[in-house]
């Protein structure tokens, strides 16, 4: 596909660089969705990397009773990086560029709704990032207080080294990231849709994202509202969660789950989205009750919303709280069972073919399925009571999140790969690191399930061989390396075969939703032509449908598809929002810049927010700016 | 009604034996082993996670079988043309829903039990045996345990005793961060909250020395914050609690009397209680000697590693207040650099301390 281009190349300038411009400016300065997916990508798979990293210093510490390779500070800083690299760094991200990269092609638009606000939250992500880890290299090093921070012993009287300033502060810049994507791609579902893609017509993915979005614009503001109440603490001696003062410990807790657990259906409902499309494309067929999966996908959300107080089932709630937030964690076990037995009834009848992205999607219902069995084990809460905090909810949890949401998310990789790039990843390798990848998996956390119920408390930076958990230990270790490393070299094969892999097609799996219609990589505009939709699985029925089911070509006049310029604002923004933060964290030192030593209170907070505020001045003045394409009258060409 | 409760849940035991050795990798004779329940608590708590580890188990074959199952029947074979179209029917709201309410079966099934342990471990000990529990006032502190029994008039550290047969009523306190309070073989966890009160409770059907451990995470030594629960019959409790009603030992040798006078001259009893004389910012020593640990719980209470534990206790504990002090009292940092503490003097200490039966 070439495209003639009557008004592109107009006179670039440094502010709203053009096609041709160094391929870092573009990088930096790109709206488009497709890149900023990209970007999201490998800034993900890169924290994915350093979490496992971390990973696996924390396993070898605990590979033999008192060991000593790492002291015990720095095992406790280890787990809070990991935890959080993990979450935020690593699953989020890599969802959401899934989210960026496919969900305007699912609905068939040109891009997100607001473009230059899709970069803001890429570059936001990525300031977060750097603030986060850059706390390894101030004094004291890293938080040792634990992904989940409880306070007291993340206040300023037991955390007082600046980590845990570190921590509050890049948490909110990340928090910024998500709800930024998260208005855009609702704002972006609800009004950018093809004609004729009725909301019962989306992709599950496309739903799941949705859902996912919602969950974190009415969550995050929970975790907001507690970072600054600790920051006040921290910072500026207020008593939120100081009980010397009358203030209240478990508060802290409320707000952190009434965050946390969404968050946990942030993590898994994208990756069970990614699983739902990858199915019923090597099963041949259609999702088995999609109102069902659309709907329960739409429960688990709401009900994530009423079972915060499961984490707390041991800090002394009283019965009948206790009881309640048990039967409502069980009564989620309902709408997952519904997605499984679903995600069977697709493959029921089927033709399954077993290429790189099926064996990751098996491979997730099988070990996300142990995971879920486990969580009913903690919702009643007297079997619960012996296995919070307990290396069995370790294994839960990374049965979820890995065997879960990473393994969906390689999947999802491993499928769209073709789209994106153009080129195959080579099967027999890649099939070989997932066998790999799910034998060390579950070598590494099916012990922590004897270990747990054998009384090993987590975040415990050693043991005494007198307990007996030395063998186990030594054995997910061993998993955990294994593991590792095959995701290291999943992670090369990626990065190889976007270079080297066999040249694709535009739909090498004979798939069902309209992304497959475009050529790969996806061109600039996406779609040449709006699809006008009359079917659930539009680019399915295409191919295969009755005629009443083909798509139909929106007539667009001659005006051309509308690109948006590259822009610098949504990066200076994010670059003064990491300004501001960064300044918070070292509020009221003594500071030396360039060898200028002084006392530090708000100079450089001031300094980030009228970075922020003239970028965001800049953003509003400059315009979207841009340009027409033409591409050629053909549609790119089926397969079929 | 226990007798019967408990052949039950014995029979039970054995019936699922092979299943729960498969689960636990034959792990239930471990020292802090939930699955080896030794009083009512953790019994009811054991029964109610086994019943719910059949349940998903039960659940695990059914629909991981019938995964397996679809995936095996319907590969696509040899032969068979891989474009082909498959029936492209999309639901069945009859089986969607059948299987909806068959899950919501499965959990009433867990559901009931459960509700009924809540009621039974959040509520008082139940009415029989009333009039005979004993109250402790358990106190968590980066990093050891304080236990102090209000009735009797007396306090200990990191080992605590309890008369088997009888159920104990923990008051569950913090004193800087969160703690949390698990002792696998006699109950599950409930957490020591800064600001506010919890309560459980606890009862040991046979003798023994039971292993517990802070099982939330609460700083740098985290790991090292262990205690033990001795179950003694209930004459040899009253005994424990006279002896530890009794004056200190006074020391004999000349070695323990030094130990005495340093106890004093460096300060220890800033922070340290023996008898009614010292302060309360760390353990109670008054029958330090009769303790069969140190360090909540971490090292056997050796003369060699009370040494090691008195001269360096930075090492034993990073972290830990002993080493870095509290408020006005010096820690042993500070009484290294200003007193010094030699080898002789350390040695006098322990002496002294172990004398202290």
């Amino acid at each position: 596909m070439s495209h003639t281009d009557t008004h592109a190349h107009k006179k670039a300038s440094f502010w709203r660089p053009q096609d041709g411009c160094h391929p870092w400016v573009d990088f930096m300065t790109s709206v488009d969705h497709k890149k900023i997916g990209i970007g999201y990508a490998v800034g993900a798979l890169f924290f994915l990397l350093l979490g496992g990293a971390e990973a696996l210093i924390i396993r070898l510490q605990l590979m033999s009773p008192e060991n000593t390779f790492i002291a015990a500070r720095t095992y406790n800083q280890m787990f809070t990086m990991h935890g959080t690299t993990m979450v935020f760094l690593a699953i989020m991200p890599l969802s959401a560029a899934f989210f960026n990269y496919l969900l305007p092609l699912q609905i068939g638009a040109r891009d997100v709704a607001f473009p230059r606000m899709n970069a803001l939250s890429l570059w936001t992500f990525f300031f977060g990032g750097i603030l986060l880890n850059m706390t390894w290299f101030f004094s004291d090093g890293a938080p040792a207080i634990g992904w989940f921070a409880y306070a007291p012993l993340s206040g300023p009287k037991y955390s007082p080294g600046m980590g845990a300033n570190f921590w509050i502060l890049a948490l909110q810049v990340l928090g910024i990231a998500s709800m930024v994507g998260s208005f855009n791609f609702i704002t972006t579902i609800i009004n950018m849709r093809a004609p004729g893609m009725k909301l019962m017509r989306m992709p599950i993915f496309t739903w799941m994202t949705f859902v996912t979005a919602f969950l974190i614009i009415l969550s995050f503001p929970a975790i907001t509202v507690a970072l600054f109440q600790l920051m006040f603490d921290r910072q500026f001696g207020t008593h939120f969660f100081n009980a010397e003062m009358g203030g209240k410990p478990i508060l802290w807790q409320h707000l952190f789950w009434v965050f946390g657990h969404p968050e946990v259906y942030i993590l898994i409902l994208p990756a069970m989205g990614i699983v739902s499309e990858i199915l019923p494309t090597f099963s041949r067929r259609p999702l088995f009750g999609y109102p069902m999966m659309v709907f329960s996908g739409a429960v688990i959300g709401f009900l994530g919303f009423t079972v915060w107080s499961h984490h707390m089932f041991t800090t002394g709630m009283g019965i009948v709280a206790t009881s309640a937030f048990s039967i409502m964690t069980m009564l989620i076990s309902i709408p997952t069972g519904v997605k499984i037995f679903n995600w069977i009834g697709t493959m029921w009848k089927g033709k399954l073919s077993f290429p790189l992205p099926m064996l990751f999607a098996l491979g997730f219902l099988w070990l996300f399925m142990m995971g879920g069995f486990t969580g009913v084990m903690h919702s009643s809460v007297p079997g619960d009571a012996q296995q919070q905090d307990s290396y069995f909810v370790i294994a839960h949890f990374h049965y979820v999140l890995i065997g879960g949401a990473l393994f969906s998310l390689l999947g999802g990789i491993a499928f769209w790969f073709p789209k994106v790039t153009g080129r195959m990843l080579n099967e027999r390798y890649g099939k070989l690191l997932f066998w790999i990848m799910f034998t060390g998996f579950n070598l590494f956390a099916f012990p922590l399930h004897f270990l747990g119920l054998s009384g090993m408390p987590r975040r415990t930076h050693t043991y005494k061989s007198e307990m007996g958990w030395d063998l186990w230990n030594y054995w997910s270790t061993i998993g955990a390396l294994i593991l590792g490393v095959s995701i290291l070299l999943f992670v090369i094969h990626v990065i190889r075969s976007a270079k080297r892999g066999a040249p694709a097609g535009s739909d090498p799996w004979d798939a069902r939703t309209l992304e497959w219609s475009l050529p790969s990589p996806t061109p600039v505009y996406n779609f040449a032509k709006t699809p006008i939709v009359h079917a659930r699985d539009q680019f399915w029925a295409n191919k295969y449908g009755s005629d009443a089911e083909k798509a139909g070509v929106a007539n667009e006049g001659p005006g051309g598809i509308h690109m948006p310029d590259r822009s610098w604002m949504p990066f200076f923004t994010a670059f003064g929002i990491f300004v501001l933060a960064a300044g918070m964290v070292f509020l009221n030192t003594e500071m030396s810049l360039f060898g200028w030593v002084f006392e530090h209170h708000f100079q450089i907070p001031i300094v980030g927010a009228l970075i922020t505020f003239a970028a965001i001045l800049g953003w509003a003045l400059e315009g979207p700016g841009g340009y027409h394409l033409h591409p050629e009258e053909s549609q790119p060409e089926n397969e079929s | 009604m226990r007798t019967l409760r408990s052949t039950i849940s014995t029979l039970k035991k054995f019936m699922w034996l092979p299943v729960v050795l498969a689960f636990t990798g034959c792990s239930t004779t471990l020292k802090q082993s939930a699955l080896d329940p030794k009083g009512p608590v953790s019994q009811m708590q054991y029964d109610v996670m086994m019943l719910t580890l059949y349940v998903v188990t039960g659940l695990f074959i059914v629909v991981g079988g019938a995964m397996a199952y679809t995936v095996w029947r319907y590969r696509l074979k040899k032969g068979e043309d891989p474009k082909a179209i498959p029936d492209q029917s999309h639901g069945n709201p009859l089986i969607e829903v059948g299987l909806i309410v068959l899950s919501a079966s499965m959990l009433v099934i867990i559901g009931i039990p459960t509700l009924k342990g809540i009621a039974y471990m959040k509520n008082d000990p139940v009415e029989e045996y009333e009039g005979e529990a004993i109250e402790i006032i358990v106190t968590g502190y980066q990093w050891w345990w304080n236990f102090e029994y209000p009735e009797l008039g007396i306090k200990t550290s990191n080992e605590f005793s309890i008369p088997t047969g009888r159920p104990v009523k923990l008051v569950l306190k913090a004193a800087d961060v969160i703690h949390s309070f698990w002792v696998p073989k006699l109950a599950g966890k409930t957490d020591l909250i800064p600001g506010q009160i919890n309560r459980m409770w606890i009862e040991a059907d046979e003798p023994g020395m039971y292993w517990g451990q802070c099982a939330e995470f609460c700083g740098d030594s985290h790991a090292y914050m262990l205690f033990r629960t001795i179950a003694l019959e209930p004459a040899k409790f009253d005994e424990w609690v006279e002896h530890q009603k009794s004056a200190p030992v006074e020391p004999e040798s000349t070695l323990a009397h030094t130990g005495k006078a340093l106890f004093t001259e460096k300060g220890c009893i800033g922070c340290h209680m023996v008898g009614k004389v010292g302060g309360l910012a760390g353990p109670d020593l008054t029958h330090f000697g009769s303790r069969a640990t140190l360090a909540a719980g971490w090292k056997a209470n050796t003369l060699e590693n009370l040494k090691e534990w008195i001269q360096y206790p930075e090492k034993v504990k990073p972290g830990n207040l002993m080493y870095l002090g509290v408020g006005t009292m010096a820690g042993i940092k500070q009484i290294r650099e200003e007193k010094g503490l030699s080898d002789q003097e350390v040695a006098a200490l322990a002496d002294y301390l172990h004398t202290l039966k």
